[in-house]
C-alpha cells in the first residue's frame, strides 16, 4: 500500500489548496451536490483502458447498423447492447517519434505527437512525453470553469495494476504538455483520497468531550488573567463540535463505502481490485465528486496474467503471437472479454444506481468508452483502434454498430467534448481535426 | 582602540535665564493639572481628542525643549523656562519614562500558546525524536559516483570523489577518458544539504540528459516521489524545477541522478554504428527564500547522509509582533483551525510513517500493547513532560478501548494529543512550575523547540535545580544548530533584513547593481554575523567594529578591489579602514537608501531605533521627500536639513539627521565616497544621550566606535534580545534583572553566546522562588 509522500500532497489529497485550509472542516462545501446544480443534467464520461490491441474477429460485429451480433469478445455487453455504440474504423493517425505502444498510449487521448526523448521503444526513435494535454482534462477544464458543473475533484484517474514506473508507456491522461497524471492504482489510496476528511472528522469529533474535559482541568490549575485565554479555547472547540455536528450528513447523499481490507496489489488480485477501483468510482458519480474519470488496466504493453481465466502467459508476450496461432488467439479474445465484463460490470452497477436529484439511473447520464492503444497486437497497427461506448451520458445515438472509413481519432475525440457540452473545433494536432466532430448523436 | 571625543553640554543651562518669579513657586504637578491634563489626561492616559498615551523615552532635557517651544498646544508661551522644566521632571518621574511606565502597570508572564516558529519546530522534533539522530558534518561538497553504463549501480563504478559543487560541463567527452566512455555514462551525487533559513526553496537542475533529484527524501521505497523527476527526457526543455518547504537550521538528505543514456528498452547490442557525440552538462542550483537563484554552495553540502525532517505545510495565521516580539498570548479563531489542520497532517503522517517511527506495523500480532507503549512516550514527548496515571489512561488507554481498531485507536489518540493545550501551550501542566518547565525554558530559550532526551532526563534526575546546573545544559545545547537559527534570525530582525528589503537600484546611476549583487551581499552580510556570533570571542562590538568584509569576485569588482571574477566568497578590507562594522556594510547602506540617493533620516533612523533602541513615533503627517532634481545644486546633507527644519520635524529629527549624516561618506550602493555634487562630503553628525550627553562624531568609524561602546546600545541589545528569546517582557522578571543582564554583559566583554546563556538561565530560574 504506498501512500501519499509530500505534506503537501497530503493537503491537495484533502481535494483544496493549502491556502483555504483553515476552512478543511467546512462542511457544507464537502460534496458540491447543491439544488442548483441538480437542476441541470449531469453529464458525465469515463474513458477505461486496456492495453495490447484486440483479435479482429472475436471483437467487431460483422453488421453495421441497429442490428448486429455481439462477437465474443463484447458478449458481456448483450445486456446493454442498446446502449452501446461499436465504431469501428476509427484509426490513431499520430505519427513521430516513440514505438507503437507509446504512441499508442500517448496520442491515444491527447492527438498528437510525443516529444522527442531519450526512452527508446522496442522499434523506432526513442521519446519523451506527449505534446499535449489529453480530452479528459480538457473536459475537466471546461467543467470546472463553470460554477454549475464544477465538482470538488473535476476528475478522478484509477488504475489497475499500474506498474510503479514514470514512462510514456504508463501514462495516458495528460495534464498538458510534458505533464502526465500518473493514475490511481491503489482503491485504499483512492478510498483515502475519496474519503478521508470525513474519516477524520469521526475521529476529531470523538475525542472532543475528553478535549474539554481536560481544558477544564487545565484552566483550574492558572491564574484567572490567563483563564481569559483558556476560556476563549475552550469556545472554539465548543465552535468546531457543533461544525462537525452541523456538517454531519449535509455532506454525503450516499453511505460511504466498505471496502474489503488487505487486499495486496498483486496480479492475482486484479479482479478484486478492479471491483473496487469500479465501486468507489460509481460512489464518487452518485456524490457527485467528479464528472470525468478514467479507468487503466496495467498499461501500454500490460503484461497481466489471468490465470483466473487459465490463461498463464503475460498478456503483451501472448499478444505478439502470430494469427496462426489459434490458441492464443483465442486466449486472447477470452482476455479482452474479460476487460469487456469489467466494463459491462461498471455498466450495470452504474444502471443500478439513482442519479441522484435526477432522473432515471446514473447510467443514463454516463458515457463509458473503452479503448486500447493498438488495433491489434501481433501487427501493433495503429488502424481500427476498438472504440466502445456504452451509456446515455453524451446523447449519442446507441444501439448501433457503425463502420467509418478510416477516421481519425482526433475527430472523436471532438465528438467527446462536443457531447459534454465543450464545443471546440480543434484537439490535438489540427491536422486531423480538419472535418470536424463525428456525427454520432 | 581610540575613545570617541565627548562633548558635554549642559543642556538646561541655558533655561534658567528665563525662569520667572512666580512660576518657581509652583510644582510641576500643579503646572500639569492647570494646563495639560484636559488634553492628556491625569496620568498620560490621554483623552477622546488626544489619545496618545504620554510615555516614550526623551530625556526630560529633551521633553523640556519640546514643551517650552510647542505646549500647551497653539498657546506655547503659556509653558516656558523654568515651568517646562518643572513639568518634563514631573511627567518623566510620573508617567512619561519607561521606568515609569514599568512602575504604573506591573507587566506579568503571560500565559502563552506555541508561536508559528516554535509549533514548527516542536513538530520537527517530536517526529525527530523517533529517528537517527541529526548533524552537520563535514560540510565542503557532495559524494559523487560515476558509472560506466547508463544506470548508477553494480559494480560499473568508475570514479568516487568528492564534488564540492554539482556545475560540470564534459562536453562531448567522458568525465574521465581512461575510465568511462563518453557517449554512455551516469553519476550519482549524494549526502545532504543545510537550509541557512526557513521557507520555500526552489531547487534547479540544468542538464540536457536524464535526471532526478530528492531532497528531503531518502529514496527508500518507489513510493518517495523525487522533487524533479525527468528520467523521462522529453523535448528540448534543460532547466527543472522543483519547489519545498524547508525549515531553517537544519539538514536535509540529498541525491541527485544524471544519466548519459538512452533509456526504456536497451538497444545498444542491435546497433552497428557507435552513437553520434553529444554534449552533456549538469548543474545543481538553488533559489533560496531571500536570495537570487545561485549554486548551491559548497558550504551548504555535506558528503554525509542525514535522516528526513518533518516539515510541517499547515499555515498558520502570523504571530502578533506589535510590540516588537513574536509571542503567543493571544489566540484566534484561524489558529485554532489551523490546529486543526496541523493535527490532521502530523496524525497522517505518523500513521503513515508507523513502521519507521515505531517499528510497528498494525496487522503484527502484538501491536496493540506496542502501539499503547509508543503511544505513552508521544504524549510525553509531546506534552514535554511525564503523565500522570489519569493522562495515560484519558489520553491512550480509554481512545484504545472506545476505537476498537488499532489505526483508528492511533489517530484518535494522536489528534487528542496535537489538539490538547498541554501541546499547544506552554507550562499549562502544573499549578507551580517544576523541573520539566525548567527544562522547556531552556530548550525554547534556545531552540523554539521542545527539551531533547537529555534535557528531560536531567528534569526526571533531579538536575536542574541548582543554576550550575540550568547553565551547565545551557552551555550543551549552545552550540546546536537550533541556537544558531534562531541567533540568526535575532541579528536579521535587530538589523531590519529578517524581511527582504527591496533593495533594486536607478539602473541609469548604477548599471551593476543586479539582483545577484544585492543577494550576494546578503550572502556576505549574513556570513559576518555567523563569524561575529560564532567565533571564540563572539564579541558584540566586533559587530560594529569589523573591519574586514566577506566578497566574491563579483562583489570585489563593483567595490573596488582585486579577486578573480569567479572568486567564492572570502574575507577583505575595503576602503582602507574607513569602513567599521555592519552599519558600513553595503547591503544595510543599500537598504536605508533610496534607489538612487542616499537616506540619512532612513540611516539615522535605523540606528536610533535598533541600535540604541530610541522610540520614535511616525512622522506627524505623511511627508514625500524632497526630490533630489528640484534642488539640484544641494547635497544630500543640505537636502535633508532644508525639508526637516520645521519645528514639528525636529523633535525626532534633531536625534535622526545628525547620526545618519555621518554616513554620507556611502552612497545609494554603500559606495565610499569622498565627494557628492562636487561638495566634499561632511559626515560630521552628534546625538545627545538619554542622560543629556551631547556626543559628536565624523564618520562612520566614530560613529562605530561610539556605539559599540555606549551603555544605550548594550541596554537595547540586551533587552530586545531577551524579549526575542523568551517572548515574554522583561519588566515581569523584576526591576533589576535588565540592568543584571546587562552588568553581566559588560563584565563579560559582550559575548553573545554568554548573553544568551545568561538570559536563558535567568528566565529558567525565575520560576523557581
Amino acid at each position: 500500500m504506498s501512500y501519499p509522500t509530500s505534506r503537501r500532497q497530503f493537503l491537495s489529497s484533502l481535494g483544496i489548496s493549502a491556502a483555504a485550509m483553515p476552512f478543511v472542516l467546512n462542511l457544507p462545501s464537502l460534496g458540491l451536490g447543491n439544488e442548483q446544480a441538480a437542476a441541470t443534467r449531469k453529464k458525465r464520461l469515463v474513458v477505461m483502458f486496456s492495453p495490447n490491441g484486440i483479435v479482429p474477429n472475436a471483437f467487431w460485429p460483422d453488421e453495421e447498423g441497429e442490428n448486429f451480433t455481439l462477437k465474443e469478445s463484447l458478449q458481456p455487453l448483450e445486456p446493454f447492447k442498446e446502449k452501446s455504440l461499436i465504431l469501428h474504423g476509427v484509426c490513431d493517425k499520430i505519427r513521430g517519434d516513440g514505438d507503437g505502444h507509446m504512441r499508442g498510449i500517448g496520442c491515444l487521448l491527447t492527438g498528437i505527437e510525443l516529444f522527442p526523448g531519450n526512452i527508446q521503444g522496442g522499434s523506432d526513435t526513442p521519446a519523451g512525453w506527449s505534446t499535449g494535454i489529453s480530452i479528459d482534462q480538457e473536459i475537466k477544464n471546461h467543467l470546472q470553469k463553470n460554477e454549475a458543473t464544477r465538482t470538488r475533484f473535476g476528475s478522478l484517474e484509477f488504475g489497475v495494476m499500474v506498474p510503479d514506473r514514470a514512462d510514456t508507456w504508463t501514462r495516458m491522461v495528460y495534464a498538458g504538455p510534458n505533464k502526465p497524471i500518473a493514475p490511481i492504482d491503489d482503491p485504499y489510496q483512492m478510498f483515502g483520497k475519496l474519503y478521508g476528511r470525513l474519516k477524520d472528522q469521526e475521529s476529531l469529533r470523538s475525542v472532543l468531550d475528553d478535549l474539554q474535559g481536560d481544558l477544564k482541568k487545565i484552566s483550574s490549575i492558572v491564574s484567572s488573567e490567563d483563564k481569559k485565554l483558556l476560556d476563549e479555547h475552550a469556545t472554539f472547540v465548543r465552535e468546531l463540535e457543533q461544525e462537525l455536528k452541523a456538517g454531519d450528513g449535509k455532506s454525503l447523499t450516499h453511505a460511504v463505502p466498505q471496502l474489503e481490507l488487505g487486499i495486496k496489489e498483486e496480479n492475482d488480485n486484479i479482479p478484486k481490485i478492479s471491483k473496487l477501483q469500479i465501486e468507489l468510482m460509481v460512489n464518487s458519480f452518485a456524490a457527485d465528486f467528479a464528472r470525468v474519470a478514467t479507468l487503466q488496466y496495467t498499461n501500454s504493453v500490460g503484461g497481466a496474467r489471468m490465470k483466473w481465466l487459465g490463461v498463464e502467459k503475460g498478456h503483451h508476450e501472448l499478444s505478439h503471437e502470430p494469427d496462426s496461432n489459434e490458441d492464443v488467439q483465442k486466449q486472447l479474445a477470452r482476455i479482452n472479454k474479460w476487460y469487456c465484463e469489467q466494463m459491462a460490470y461498471l455498466a450495470k452497477r452504474l444502471a443500478e444506481t439513482p442519479e441522484p436529484g435526477g432522473s432515471g439511473s446514473l447510467l443514463d447520464n454516463t458515457t463509458i468508452m473503452w479503448t486500447n492503444e493498438l488495433g491489434k497486437g501481433n501487427s501493433h497497427t495503429p488502424d481500427n483502434v476498438p472504440f466502445v461506448l456504452v451509456g446515455g451520458g453524451l446523447d449519442f445515438k446507441m444501439g448501433r454498430s457503425h463502420k467509418f472509413k478510416r477516421v481519425a481519432h482526433n475527430r472523436l475525440l471532438l465528438s467527446l467534448a462536443h457531447g459534454m457540452g465543450h464545443s471546440i473545433e480543434k484537439f490535438g494536432n489540427p491536422k486531423f481535426c480538419e472535418e470536424g466532430p463525428l456525427a454520432l448523436s | 582602540m581610540k575613545l570617541a571625543q565627548f562633548h558635554l553640554t549642559l543642556a538646561a543651562a541655558w533655561l534658567l535665564a528665563t525662569s520667572s518669579a512666580i512660576a518657581a513657586e509652583r510644582t510641576g504637578e500643579q503646572i500639569y493639572r492647570e494646563l495639560c491634563v484636559t488634553c492628556h489626561g491625569m496620568a498620560g492616559e490621554g483623552t477622546k481628542d488626544q489619545p496618545k498615551v504620554l510615555a516614550g523615552d526623551l530625556s526630560i532635557e529633551q521633553l523640556t525643549k519640546v514643551i517650552d517651544k510647542t505646549m500647551p498646544e497653539g498657546e506655547p508661551e503659556k509653558c516656558v523656562g523654568e515651568d517646562a522644566k518643572r513639568v518634563a521632571a514631573y511627567i518623566h518621574e510620573t508617567f512619561y519614562s519607561p521606568i515609569a511606565q514599568a512602575r504604573i502597570k506591573p507587566a506579568r508572564v503571560e500565559l502563552s500558546r506555541l508561536t508559528v516558529r516554535q509549533y514548527q519546530n516542536v513538530m520537527t522534533d517530536l517526529i525527530g525524536s523517533f529517528r537517527p539522530p541529526s548533524g552537520w558534518e563535514e560540510p565542503g561538497g557532495l559524494h559523487g559516483e560515476y558509472y560506466k553504463g547508463r544506470r548508477t549501480r553494480g559494480g560499473d563504478r568508475a570514479i568516487d570523489r568528492i564534488d564540492p559543487v554539482v556545475q560540470f560541463d564534459f562536453g562531448e567527452a567522458s568525465p574521465e577518458p581512461e575510465k568511462m566512455e563518453a557517449h554512455e555514462f551516469s553519476i550519482r551525487w549524494e549526502g545532504s544539504v543545510f537550509a541557512p533559513e526557513s521557507g520555500v526553496y526552489e531547487f534547479v537542475v540544468k542538464t540536457e540528459h536524464a535526471t532526478r533529484l530528492w531532497v528531503n527524501s531518502n529514496a527508500r521505497s518507489e513510493a518517495d516521489q523525487p522533487l524533479i523527476d525527468k528520467w523521462v527526457k522529453s523535448g528540448n526543455d534543460s532547466e527543472y524545477r522543483g519547489s519545498i518547504r524547508l525549515l531553517g537550521g537544519r539538514v536535509y538528505p540529498l541525491k541527485l541522478e544524471f544519466s548519459k543514456a538512452k533509456q526504456g528498452v536497451d538497444d545498444s547490442k542491435n546497433q552497428k554504428k557507435p552513437p553520434p557525440a553529444r554534449k552533456a552538462s549538469i548543474a545543481l542550483e538553488w533559489k533560496t527564500p531571500s536570495h537570487a537563484q545561485e549554486l548551491i554552495p559548497a558550504r551548504c553540502l555535506s558528503r554525509r547522509g542525514a535522516p528526513e525532517v518533518y516539515v510541517c505545510e499547515t499555515h498558520f495565521p502570523p504571530d502578533d509582533r506589535s510590540i516588537g516580539y513574536e509571542r503567543g498570548s493571544s489566540i484566534s479563531k484561524a489558529w485554532d483551525q489551523a490546529t486543526t489542520v496541523g493535527a490532521l497532517e502530523a496524525a497522517s503522517f505518523f500513521l503513515e510513517h508507523l513502521r519507521e517511527l515505531a517499528n510497528v506495523r498494525v496487522d503484527e500480532q502484538d501491536a496493540g500493547p506496542r502501539l499503547r507503549e509508543f503511544c505513552y512516550k508521544l504524549a510525553e514527548r509531546a506534552f514535554r513532560r511525564p503523565l500522570s496515571p489519569e493522562q495515560r489512561r484519558l489520553f491512550v488507554d480509554r481512545q484504545f478501548e472506545l476505537a476498537g481498531e488499532l489505526e483508528l485507536a492511533m489517530k484518535r489518540v494522536l489528534l487528542f494529543i496535537f489538539k490538547s493545550p498541554r501541546f499547544l501551550y506552554r507550562e499549562v501542566g502544573t499549578p507551580q512550575p517544576d523541573a520539566f518547565d525548567v527544562a522547556s525554558r531552556i530548550s525554547f530559550g534556545l531552540w523554539d523547540s521542545a527539551p531533547d532526551e537529555e534535557l528531560l532526563g536531567a528534569a526526571a534526575a533531579g538536575q536542574l535545580s541548582t543554576r550550575e546546573q540550568v547553565s551547565a545544559q545551557v552551555h550543551r545545547m549552545l552550540p546546536d544548530l537550533r541556537t544558531r537559527a534562531k541567533l540568526g534570525g535575532f541579528f536579521l530582525q535587530l538589523l531590519k533584513i529578517d524581511q527582504v528589503p527591496d533593495i533594486a537600484k536607478d539602473s541609469a546611476a548604477f548599471p551593476e547593481f543586479s539582483p545577484e549583487v544585492a543577494s550576494d551581499l546578503r550572502t556576505s552580510l549574513e556570513m559576518t554575523l555567523d563569524d561575529v556570533v560564532w567565533s571564540g570571542r563572539s564579541d558584540f562590538r566586533e559587530l560594529l567594529l569589523g573591519e574586514s568584509i566577506y566578497l566574491n569576485g563579483r562583489l570585489a569588482k563593483l567595490y573596488g578591489t582585486d579577486l578573480i571574477e569567479d572568486s567564492t566568497f572570502q574575507k577583505m578590507t575595503l576602503d582602507d579602514g574607513k569602513r567599521a562594522g555592519v552599519i558600513t556594510h553595503p547591503y544595510l547602506l543599500s537598504a536605508f537608501a533610496y534607489t538612487s540617493t542616499s537616506s540619512p533620516i532612513h540611516r539615522g533612523v535605523f540606528v536610533s531605533r535598533s541600535l540604541l533602541g530610541r522610540t520614535l513615533r511616525p512622522p506627524p503627517e505623511a511627508v514625500a521627500p524632497l526630490a533630489p532634481d528640484l534642488h539640484a545644486g544641494l547635497t544630500t546633507r543640505e537636502r535633508v536639513l532644508l525639508q526637516t527644519k520645521a519645528q514639528a520635524c525636529q523633535t525626532c529629527h534633531a536625534m535622526i539627521n545628525p547620526i545618519g549624516f555621518s554616513l554620507e561618506n556611502f552612497d545609494a550602493i554603500g559606495r565610499y565616497r569622498e565627494q557628492e555634487k562636487d561638495k566634499p562630503v561632511d559626515a560630521s553628525g552628534s546625538y545627545l544621550t538619554r542622560t543629556g550627553e551631547t556626543v559628536q562624531f565624523s564618520g562612520p568609524a566614530e560613529l562605530a566606535r561610539f556605539l559599540a561602546n555606549s551603555p544605550e546600545v548594550h541596554n537595547a541589545t540586551v533587552e530586545r534580545l531577551f524579549h526575542y528569546l523568551i517572548k515574554q517582557p522583561i519588566r515581569a522578571y523584576g526591576p533589576d534583572t535588565l540592568r543584571r543582564l546587562r552588568d553581566s554583559f559588560t563584565k563579560k566583554e559582550f559575548n553573545i553566546q554568554e548573553l544568551t546563556a545568561d538570559i536563558v538561565t535567568e528566565e529558567a530560574m525565575a520560576g523557581k522562588k
